[in-house]
């Protein structure tokens, strides 16, 4: 089980795509894997016979357990495994036993399997589908916590379509008691009961994507709902109650004219999004502004271990990304002090992007060293956010907005309209004081306002 | 609502429009007195004269060049290049002048005019008067590009290609000419860039364009009846600007695309097509997206082989089934 | 058919004839401006502000100054990629030239189209076209939309002597010619197309002259360095057209001083050869008529620094302005003013 995050301490299998003595290629999907917020793939390490699979799925097992054993392909047992890197950084039991085989839990770190069938012919792709399922399916059952193993496939040998999917869906909405759970729906008999055509039709929509079920199935009236968490949701919500008893929060806000960030973000608005597709928003400038701000401020990009804090001379920076109604996820961008605000732009839209598909590594989310929450889209005045644990502070976006302005001169002040938005910082109380806090914003704030920034595209 | 061929309501259009603006003139090689080689212009001459309908020697540059001229300075003219295959003789006009002479100039220069061309195989005509060349055009920007499938969109689009400020290729299968439809009564008038969904189905959406439009909703038929596989086909009707949004949400609906494209397969617009589907809703398709096309060979002359060229309602069947079953 | 011995060659080769000594000044100072501002693109390149391509026309005054003389405010030009000097006389400011060649704010089109494509439609000048031939069949257009409308609007449409091999020119001649169109073709006869004389690839001594007759045209052949003649074939050319009696063909002999472009010094030509059409320059030939016809140096001098501090002026101003906004590398595909190609 791979380490998704310093705040993962388990996770849980959620279906395997694969059979004890089925043959598997480098990089092809073995198992879909649950953990803190993060739901993702686990490729192959290699070529070769998946020998045995440890954890079934549906259980929770510790970060560092073996998963299963692919043995490569040609390797005679005894020979010598190479211990993969990331299974001794965990600590496990090194599987000295195990002759010329994988570990799954290194997935994501640095093994490489046996080399031994490489002489192997291509396999011609796209013809043998049994195995594979397609983007909406995977969505569908990534969106819908699903266990795929209960849903009977009727494509072309037994794969398991979109429809499929969207029938299952539409029938374990139809059963209310047994449908409030993913626990529940994995239990469902594969043969469910096929709703009318033109309810799974309505349940598609490409742009406007339907709520899970469980969270849609209407209420009878006057009567009370109960919505089961998710499991991301309960995550959440654990760490929000642990990061609040945990670090004394303090609120701090400074005021900021984002005139000098409008103009260019107005020149290269439109240059910007047919070179990159995503728009130029504020927040990499802030992102920008905050990563030089880290690097005078060091206390603030910290963590607090016992009765030390840890100064980091670097900045990962955290993004909370919004999953909808599943929950908050902050994955890291590493060393974003390192990046221009150009860079920085590509970056954030690509990690929020991966984050809403579900398509994070283990190494997104771990490391953050500083985290801006972004609530701007939505015009909020100001928000109070709580620190991501162990971090010491976390700043909120909120809306940008046309405000009059006072403007001092020494022959007279005058008002002017500019694009006024506040950020708010919470800071742990342990770590720094107000006075430091401030400073820190203040800068931020004197690095939008008087850059003269430039973008390439 | 009138019964007109294809090739009736060419003119019907062309009328519609020249008796509405006198700025709309007329230009090409036999359009006038001839009719058009393939009588799409017949009786234009008799009603609106020499002055605005105007034969031309074999000259596509100073066909399409007098066109340009002419749209920079007033008129909106209609010329018609005999068979698309002849676009490769005045290319420098289309590409270089007609496409990017607004924007060179910082927007000083309008260039409102229309290039009907004949345009696709099924004839029998051979390599170079078959060819379906739309691809060649939508690679150029600063062009709009416009494929008909039926009577009443000739008229339509037509109308719609004349009344816009940019240049429009419009293309007409020549397959199609003899083809019958209902044409709104009165004054007709499409839109440009809009597809339009011919047949809703929950298994497979079918893109098609012109000639293969007819041919996939005869594959459609086919599929729903002998195969109990539904499909919706789509005519995209305009390449540029493409309404890609009539078609994501068409592929999104059933997670299946199929293009099906009478160019050869490089480059053919589907391909565009499937890119734009690929990038913006990947988690939305239920199995690979395909391309039925013209295999990338010139076409023959000989009845099978052509045949054997051309996408056939049977062929997409087949690639249908491949996908779907 | 002697293509040298035309009657309106002949009549136009008398200098004195009856020019205003105003018309004369006109087209003394107007062929000084093109020479200067020219001369200050040459060293703007040295120096490294502009970029780019840019074809000078340096020694092929006298048939811009003289065409735009003869011309209606609302007459249409068309010319080639040497195009500086026709984007000039038709009024269009030194600013908004060198603007354009150093791809700033100021420029004509703000940059977008370069030294190649100088156009200005408020000036009736409607295009340098980059591709060989090409703009001939569009002044064709240009000139039966002006039929079409009745207006009385003669197109211009200067060419290079390269041109005339090219399928574009027979096209233009041919439909302009069966439809009557009110187009004057003038062919800037340089001796050399790029690198290659004209003489070495076309089949005929003169070569849009003696290709008059093909169309039905009358062969005119001209001094192309001498002002007063190119304006008064001008003046009869234009009042042709406008009449209804169709195109003409001018040939117009010239020499440029420099090279094709800017990376060529023209190291192909005969020194002589050179030596002899410097000795024409039309320049200093017309000062040297000037004065010989009694108008005073001092008001030639003036005009000289007049023109002179002008283009100063308007290197500064050129100089001086931003590069254009971005926004602009998506403006204006469409007559919306936008770029987009789909929903």
């Amino acid at each position: 089980m791979p380490q998704l995050g310093e705040t993962v301490q388990e996770g849980t299998v959620s279906v395997w795509h694969k059979q004890v003595g089925d043959r598997v290629e480098p990089d092809e999907i073995l198992a879909e894997i649950e953990t803190d917020k993060v739901s993702m793939e686990i490729p192959s390490p290699g070529r070769g016979i998946l020998k045995e699979i440890r954890v079934q799925a549906g259980a929770t097992v510790p970060v560092g357990a073996v998963l299963a054993v692919v043995e490569g392909e040609g390797e005679s047992a005894g020979a010598q495994a190479p211990a993969p890197a990331a299974a001794a950084r965990q600590g496990a039991a090194a599987p000295s036993g195990e002759a010329a085989q994988a570990r799954l839990a290194a997935v994501g770190g640095t093994a490489t399997a046996p080399a031994a069938a490489q002489n192997d012919p291509p396999k011609p792709f796209g013809r043998v589908r049994s195995q594979r399922l397609s983007p909406a399916v995977r969505r569908l059952a990534a969106e819908h916590s699903l266990d795929l193993r209960a849903i009977g496939g009727t494509g072309r040998n037994g794969r398991i379509t979109r429809r499929d999917v969207i029938d299952f869906i539409a029938a374990r909405q139809a059963r209310p008691a047994a449908a409030q759970s993913g626990a529940a729906a994995a239990a469902a008999p594969a043969a469910a009961p096929r709703p009318a055509p033109a309810a799974a039709a309505a349940s598609a929509p490409a742009t406007a994507r339907a709520p899970s079920p469980t969270q849609a199935t209407p209420a009878a009236a006057g009567a009370e709902n109960r919505v089961p968490f998710t499991r991301i949701r309960r995550l959440t919500a654990e760490h929000m109650v642990r990061s609040k008893a945990t670090s004394p929060h303090v609120l701090q806000a400074v005021e900021v004219d984002f005139s000098r960030v409008d103009t260019v973000r107005k020149a290269m608005r439109d240059a910007w999004r047919a070179r990159h597709g995503h728009s130029l928003t504020y927040l990499p400038f802030i992102a920008y502004a905050v990563c030089q701000a880290l690097r005078e401020f060091p206390n603030i990009n910290s963590r607090v271990e016992g009765d030390s804090l840890v100064l980091h001379d670097y900045v990962h920076l955290g993004i909370a990304v919004d999953l909808g109604a599943e929950g908050l996820v902050a994955p890291v961008i590493k060393h974003a002090d390192q990046l221009s605000v150009g860079q920085l732009s590509t970056a954030i839209y690509e990690i929020s992007r991966r984050a809403r598909e579900g398509r994070l590594k283990p190494d997104d989310l771990s490391g953050g060293t500083y985290t801006i929450s972004n609530n701007g889209t939505f015009g909020t005045l100001i928000t109070a956010p709580i620190i991501n644990q162990p971090q010491v502070a976390i700043l909120s976006t909120d809306g940008v907005r046309k405000r009059p302005v006072v403007i001092e001169h020494p022959d007279g002040d005058s008002i002017a309209i500019r694009p006024v938005g506040i950020l708010a910082q919470s800071f742990d109380h342990r770590a720094v004081d107000g006075a430091y806090s401030a400073a820190f914003l203040d800068r931020v704030r004197k690095l939008l306002e008087t850059t003269s920034w430039t973008v390439d595209l | 609502m009138a019964e007109l061929t294809y090739r009736e309501a060419v003119a019907a259009g062309l009328a519609q429009e020249m008796r509405r603006d006198p700025r709309v003139v007329f230009l090409g090689e036999d359009v006038a007195a001839a009719g058009g080689v393939f009588k799409t212009t017949v009786g234009l001459l008799d009603e609106f004269g020499p002055k605005r309908v105007k034969d031309t020697p074999i000259s596509e540059q100073a066909i399409l060049g007098a066109a340009m001229g002419a749209a920079m300075t007033g008129l909106r003219p209609v010329a018609e290049i005999m068979f698309s295959d002849f676009f490769a003789v005045c290319w420098d006009i289309v590409a270089n002048q007609i496409a990017k002479t607004r924007y060179m100039t910082d927007g000083q220069c309008t260039i409102p005019l229309v290039i009907r061309s004949a345009n696709g195989g099924g004839a029998r005509f051979g390599a170079q008067h078959s060819q379906s060349v739309e691809n060649w055009a939508m690679a150029i920007p600063g062009l709009k590009v416009v494929a008909p499938s039926s009577p009443a969109d000739v008229k339509g689009l037509l109308a719609a290609a004349i009344r816009d400020e940019d240049p429009v290729l419009f293309f007409e299968q020549k397959s199609l000419y003899a083809t019958k439809g209902e044409v709104p009564d009165g004054e007709h008038v499409d839109e440009l860039g809009k597809a339009k969904v011919l047949r809703e189905g929950k298994d497979v959406t079918i893109v098609a364009l012109a000639a293969m439009v007819p041919r996939s909703l005869k594959a459609a038929e086919v599929l729903e009846k002998e195969h109990g596989i539904s499909a919706t086909v789509v005519d995209v009707r305009s390449l540029v600007p493409l309404d890609t949004q009539t078609i994501l949400t068409e592929v999104a609906k059933t997670g299946r695309l199929v293009t099906v494209e009478e160019n050869p397969r490089l480059c053919g617009w589907g391909a565009e097509i499937a890119s734009i589907v690929a990038d913006e809703i990947f988690w939305d398709l239920d199995g690979p997206i395909v391309r039925v096309t013209t295999p990338h060979v010139p076409l023959a002359a000989a009845n099978n082989l052509e045949d054997a060229q051309l996408p056939s309602p049977e062929k997409i069947v087949a690639k249908v089934r491949e996908l779907v079953d | 058919m002697d293509a040298q011995t035309t009657h309106a060659a002949a009549s136009a080769r008398t200098p004195e004839g009856s020019l205003s000594p105003e018309t004369r000044l006109k087209l003394y100072r107007s062929m000084v401006e093109c020479r200067y501002l020219e001369k200050r693109a040459y060293d703007l390149f040295m120096q490294n502000l502009i970029k780019g391509t840019s074809h000078l026309g340096l020694g092929q005054e006298a048939i811009a100054a003289g065409f735009a003389a003869a011309m209606r405010p609302d007459d249409y030009t068309f010319c080639t990629y040497r195009g500086h000097n026709h984007t000039l006389v038709r009024g269009v400011s030194m600013t908004k030239i060198l603007g354009e060649l150093m791809g700033n704010s100021s420029g004509l089109m703000r940059g977008k189209g370069g030294s190649m494509h100088l156009t200005s439609v408020e000036h009736y000048m409607m295009g340098s076209y980059a591709i060989v031939g090409a703009h001939l069949t569009i002044a064709v257009g240009a000139a039966w939309s002006a039929q079409y409308r009745g207006t009385e609007q003669v197109a211009v449409c200067f060419f290079g002597d390269g041109t005339t091999n090219i399928g574009a020119f027979h096209e233009a001649l041919n439909l302009a010619v069966v439809w009557k169109l009110p187009v004057v073709f003038v062919c800037e006869n340089n001796l050399y197309m790029e690198y290659t004389s004209i003489h070495q690839v076309t089949a005929v001594e003169h070569p849009a002259a003696d290709r008059a007759s093909a169309y039905g045209l009358e062969p005119i052949l001209i001094d192309g360095n001498d002002v007063d003649v190119v304006y008064r074939t001008a003046l009869r050319a234009l009042d042709v057209a406008r009449r209804g009696g169709g195109p003409s063909l001018i040939e117009a002999e010239t020499y440029r001083h420099g090279g094709h472009s800017r990376a060529d010094p023209g190291k192909y030509r005969p020194d002589d050869e050179v030596k002899a059409w410097l000795a024409k320059d039309p320049i200093p030939r017309y000062r040297a008529r000037l004065i010989e016809l009694g108008i005073e140096e001092a008001k030639l001098a003036a005009i000289e620094q007049e023109v002179q501090a002008a283009v100063d002026r308007a290197t500064e101003e050129a100089r001086n302005a931003p590069p254009p906004d971005l926004s602009l590398a998506e403006k204006d595909v469409w007559a919306n003013g936008g770029s987009a190609w789909r929903n």
